[in-house]
């Protein structure tokens, strides 16, 4: 109850950041009800799917302050246990999204211990390892399709089937996912007042004064680490229903890893609204651009170019991300 | 036999070149504590460098290595002096965030300049000579240069930093940048040149490899990827380490080639069915990966 | 503070607002077919072909072309829908199944196609047809040979060309046809000396269903399979693999490889001085002008399986006026890649011929029924006829495959000769491969 109370309570932000939180969300709530072309559509959905990952990462990155690049296996773990237990036993969408949760999280575990005893860099390059190893492994494994995937086949289902989560229009895929987005914010927004999201933070600002303070450093990043594993399975699993067709090299790729630290580290780690403006400025800026200035203007490329460069320019100028500069703003003119 | 021996001979070969590869980033690393993630992205403009002078100009491949290395000089420099000085302000996280900027930046000027085909050298002084051995042992001379370049290259970056007054500045640099500022060493030059060298070294690499590989804009990852791993075993910043590490990478690269003799030297079926060239990176990740849990300062480290 | 919250906002609702107002125009007497094929990445020179392709199939279909013995050069667009002319919308996959699949989405929901032609690559097919099943688009397909495309049970989908079921058989059929002395200008081989097998092939949709093929066929026909690998067709480099391939000793080398691999896999066996005593490749990346560019001399003796090569003209006075008509464009010959697109979109020609509407339903009836006769193609088939029940369907009962060799003729050109099926070849085989 105490924690479902501390979900809620958004009481620390200013009012308007909460008013234009509430403005779009009633606007995105009721976006799909005016006339849209499948693409906008397609864009929100990337939009949420990249925000929950964001918000996943930023637990154990942004809160915890360890830059985490290997996110993308257990995407793949998420999706291939949905697609897998669909197609060979028919087994419904909302058992098999917490049997990937477990699963995902056991392995997060399994390299979790070992992991954390890197720091800084070498830690970041080895979630990279850990993520390409379970890739190559998948992609050879041929219970999971080996390198050429599997396919949710679209004519064994009748659509719209809740229970397995198959449908045609998007705009099912738009709702499902808009709750869960909704969810994640309550949950992140409980964490980051929770005694694990203190803790983290210690960890973060001085790891030895946290330890001399008894706070187990090691355990408690690794249970935030599962935290983080547990969100981005989820959408994992919502993404194999959504796409219907996964593959180690598309569902796992480091790309994905890296979008995923990109956005939130973007946006601002360590902040609730962080990974939420990150993917909503850089998902409709990569597929407008890319459809506006991509292949059909034979400028392949440059939607990613002016994305590094934001991502450059912030980097160098504002190292908390673009919510780093609203509250240094923010500080300058206080209301 | 003659599978081990080619197999070892060929993993050696491929682990100078890597070592080469990683040598940059091994400099880099050692004098101001940044991990480059575009640092495989400098090799493919070194790669592109090389392929595309060779044909502009319609010479050897092998003579565009002073275009190539021209080039990673200037870019790293002007690298550091826009870019990277303000990136150091900031913490680790900021570090790692502007670094991908900047292999995205690279990668997609690369993708939107050159275009997404694979392109590959078919003409070249050296392109499809090769030395045989005998025992079945094969070398391409364009693997042979390579190999040599390493060598030679490492040596003389190791008498750079040990037995020049420079080479003393730098490690000044990168022991303790403020000491060195107190003793009149000019540090933001140092590291600017650090970039320099440290760039134009992988792309001279660049343009060797790519007498025997074919380039496309997305290649720099794969050996940011094993360029990291080199340089963490051989422990961070350390360069006689990266060069010995560069040649286990190019062994473990090499493990289909080992299971190959095994299979075929005692004919076991079952052997012969495990897909192994599949996993050629992953034991490199997974050594990586082992190595560094148990030994977190890599084989050679020395700075922390 | 306010107003960066406000900007924000202000641009977020803007990209959206020109997500919502994306305009659907409406052409009459036009027929929109969607075209899917890797216009860039590692098989882009082959999409350049596939697109040059089908865009001649268009222009022959979209005006009266009287010196052409076609059906669909008769009348300037579709007769029995009031000259309504055929617009190709096309767009680049990259090989990237996912990729496909959202390009699928936007042409059904935003460009309204009435079909979809494509994809080239089977991992691509694959989840293209997908979302054509789903919404009920018919799709037309005549370059994907992996078998798993059709025996999905999808109402939508129809492939033109022969699958990799038949073409392995063939190459099967020719390593027998060896041991029995059957090959035209082939001493009688014992089957020991081609006993040993040995395949690699990349790792998607197509390759690695080819690979189990071989390994199905290899046992069927008695051949013993020393190894079978798979590998990323993006792989910058192929000399582990090689190194593999020399270490089982195989006599016989199989590929499956698209455009730039199988230049590296050729010249990377070349440096290692690999042996073999049969080179085949399974079509794509074997047949393409580049392949052959590129690697000059060193081709000859390689055996690809095709559908076409420019030796089909010399028995098909109709493919030599189509592929006049190629060369004029591309200064290319037509290849198994062009000479397939093109009959692709021929057979969206009849179907909609005969559906006289771009109603999905009727188009699902038309290309049901459809029988176009071998005359009328370029490519040497009995003709093109769907299968609609059993573990096929939608299927082509009717096409065939061939097996080419490069060769060098008199005059020093370097082409591809037919030497399987044996009663229509057009040279004495070389065999063994010849030392690099």
């Amino acid at each position: 109850m105490e924690a479902l109370k501390s979900a809620f309570d958004f009481s620390d932000f200013p009012r308007s950041d909460l008013f234009v939180a509430g403005a779009l969300v009633v606007l995105l709530l009721v976006f799909p009800l005016f006339p849209h072309s499948a693409f906008a559509m397609a864009t929100v959905i990337q939009f949420f799917i990249f925000s929950l990952y964001g918000m996943g990462w930023n637990t154990i990155g942004g809160y915890g302050g360890q830059v985490d690049l290997g996110k993308a296996q257990y995407v793949g773990i998420g999706a291939y246990t949905t697609a897998v237990m669909l197609i060979r036993w028919d087994i419904p969408f909302w058992v098999s999204m917490p049997v990937g949760v477990c699963l995902a999280v056991a392995w997060s575990f399994v390299i979790g211990f070992p992991l954390f005893r890197l720091k800084g860099h070498y830690f970041a390059i080895a979630t990279i390892a850990t993520s390409l190893v379970l890739k190559d492994l998948f992609e050879v494994w041929d219970f999971v399709g080996a390198a050429r995937g599997l396919e949710i086949s679209p004519i064994k289902y009748t659509p719209p089937d809740f229970l397995r989560l198959i449908f045609r229009e998007d705009i099912y895929y738009y709702y499902v996912i808009f709750a869960f987005f909704l969810i994640g914010i309550f949950y992140i927004n409980w964490f980051r007042k929770s005694r694990l999201g203190f803790q983290l933070r210690a960890i973060k600002d001085n790891e030895s004064v946290a330890q001399s303070l008894g706070i187990n450093v090691h355990l408690a990043k690794v249970k935030t680490y599962a935290i983080a594993t547990a969100f981005v399975s989820v959408v994992g699993s919502f993404h194999a229903c959504y796409i219907k067709n996964i593959e180690p090299e598309d569902t796992m790729s480091l790309n994905i890893s890296i979008l995923i630290a990109l956005m939130a580290m973007l946006g601002g780690a360590g902040s609730l609204w962080g990974p939420i403006i990150g993917a909503g400025i850089l998902i409709p800026l990569k597929s407008y651009l890319k459809e506006w200035l991509g292949a059909t203007a034979g400028l392949v490329g440059i939607d990613l170019i002016l994305y590094a460069l934001i991502i450059m320019i912030i980097s160098a100028t504002e190292p908390r991300g673009i919510w780093g500069i609203v509250e240094r703003l923010r500080r300058r003119k206080p209301n | 036999m003659d599978i081990l021996l080619s197999s070892l001979v060929a993993g050696i070969m491929f682990g100078m070149a890597l070592s080469l590869v990683a040598l940059g980033l091994t400099i880099i690393f050692g004098v101001m504590d940044i991990v480059n993630f575009a640092h495989g992205e400098f090799l493919m403009i070194g790669m592109y460098t090389g392929l595309l002078t060779a044909q502009a100009a319609g010479v050897d491949p092998l003579l565009t290595l002073p275009a190539a290395a021209l080039v990673g000089f200037v870019l790293g420099v002007l690298c550091y002096a826009g870019f990277v000085k303000y990136l150091l302000r900031g913490p680790m996280i900021a570090q790692l965030l502007g670094t991908f900027g900047l292999m995205l930046f690279l990668r997609n000027m690369a993708l939107l300049i050159f275009g997404a085909n694979d392109r590959a050298v078919h003409q070249g002084l050296l392109v499809g000579k090769s030395i045989d051995l005998g025992m079945g042992v094969i070398i391409p001379a364009t693997k042979l240069a390579a190999a040599g370049l390493a060598a030679v290259s490492f040596g003389a970056v190791w008498l750079l930093m040990n037995r020049t007054k420079f080479g003393k500045a730098l490690t000044a640099t990168a022991l303790n940048p403020q000491g060195a500022r107190y003793m009149g060493i000019p540090t933001e030059r140092m590291n600017a040149l650090a970039w320099g060298i440290g760039c134009a070294s992988v792309t001279i690499a660049g343009a060797l490899i790519v007498n025997f590989w074919s380039v496309n804009p997305y290649i720099g990852l794969l050996f940011t990827m094993l360029a990291f791993a080199i340089v963490a075993l051989g422990g961070f910043g350390s360069v006689p380490g990266a060069f010995f590490a560069g040649i286990v990478v190019g062994l473990i690269t090499e493990i289909p080639g080992f299971w190959d003799f095994l299979t075929y030297t005692f004919d076991i079926d079952w052997m012969a069915d495990v897909p192994m060239t599949s996993f050629k990176y992953m034991w490199v990740y997974l050594a990586y990966f082992l190595i560094m849990v148990v030994r977190p300062r890599g084989l050679f480290g020395w700075k922390h | 503070m306010k107003r960066t919250l406000k900007w924000t906002t202000a641009a977020i609702v803007v990209v959206l607002a020109f997500g919502l107002l994306v305009p659907t125009v409406v052409w009459a007497k036009e027929i929109k077919i969607g075209v899917i094929y890797p216009l860039t990445g590692g098989a882009a020179a082959a999409g350049r072909e596939l697109r040059a392709g089908a865009e001649l199939a268009a222009d022959i279909a979209n005006n009266a072309m009287a010196d052409l013995e076609m059906a669909m050069a008769k009348n300037a667009g579709i007769k029995s829908m009031g000259g309504a002319k055929i617009t190709l919308i096309f767009k680049d996959h990259e090989g990237n199944p996912t990729l496909g699949a959202d390009l699928a989405k936007k042409l059904i929901l935003d460009d309204k196609v009435d079909g979809l032609l494509g994809c080239y690559h089977s991992s691509v097919t694959k989840t293209v047809s997908a979302v054509a099943e789903q919404y009920g688009v018919p799709m037309i397909n005549g370059s994907s040979t992996s078998p798993g495309l059709t025996e999905r049970g999808f109402k939508w989908f129809w492939r033109t060309t022969p699958h990799d079921r038949w073409f392995t058989k063939d190459l099967f059929e020719l390593l027998k046809g060896l041991s029995e002395g059957k090959a035209r200008g082939v001493a009688k081989v014992s089957k020991q000396d081609i006993m040993k097998l040995a395949s690699a092939c990349e790792k998607t949709e197509w390759g690695s269903f080819t690979s189990t093929l071989v390994e199905e066929f290899s046992k069927e026909y008695g051949f013993d399979l020393r190894k079978s690998l798979l590998y990323a067709k993006e792989a910058p480099d192929l000399s582990s693999e090689v190194r593999s391939l020399k270490a089982s000793r195989a006599d016989v080398m199989l590929f499956a490889s698209y455009t730039s691999d199988a230049i590296l896999m050729i010249k990377t066996l070349d440096a290692q001085k690999v042996q073999p005593k049969v080179l085949w490749g399974q079509d794509a990346g074997f047949e393409t002008p580049e392949f052959q560019q590129t690697l000059g001399d060193s081709i000859v003796g390689i055996l690809t399986r095709t559908v076409f090569l420019p030796k089909v003209v010399e028995v098909k006075p109709l493919a030599g006026k189509v592929n006049k008509m190629y060369k004029e464009r591309t200064g290319n010959d037509l290849s198994g890649a062009s000479a397939r697109s093109f009959t692709g979109l021929q057979t969206w020609v009849h179907v909609l011929e005969k559906a006289g509407s771009t109603d999905p339903k009727a188009v699902q009836a038309a290309a049901n029924a459809i029988e176009i006769s071998g005359s009328e193609l370029v490519v040497p088939w009995a003709g093109i006829k769907f299968s609609t029940s059993g573990k096929e369907i939608g299927q082509n009962e009717l096409g065939s495959g061939l097996i080419g060799q490069y060769q060098k003729d008199a005059s020093g050109n370097i082409g591809l000769e037919i030497v399987y099926p044996f009663d229509v070849t057009t040279a004495d085989m070389i065999y063994p491969f010849p030392k690099w």
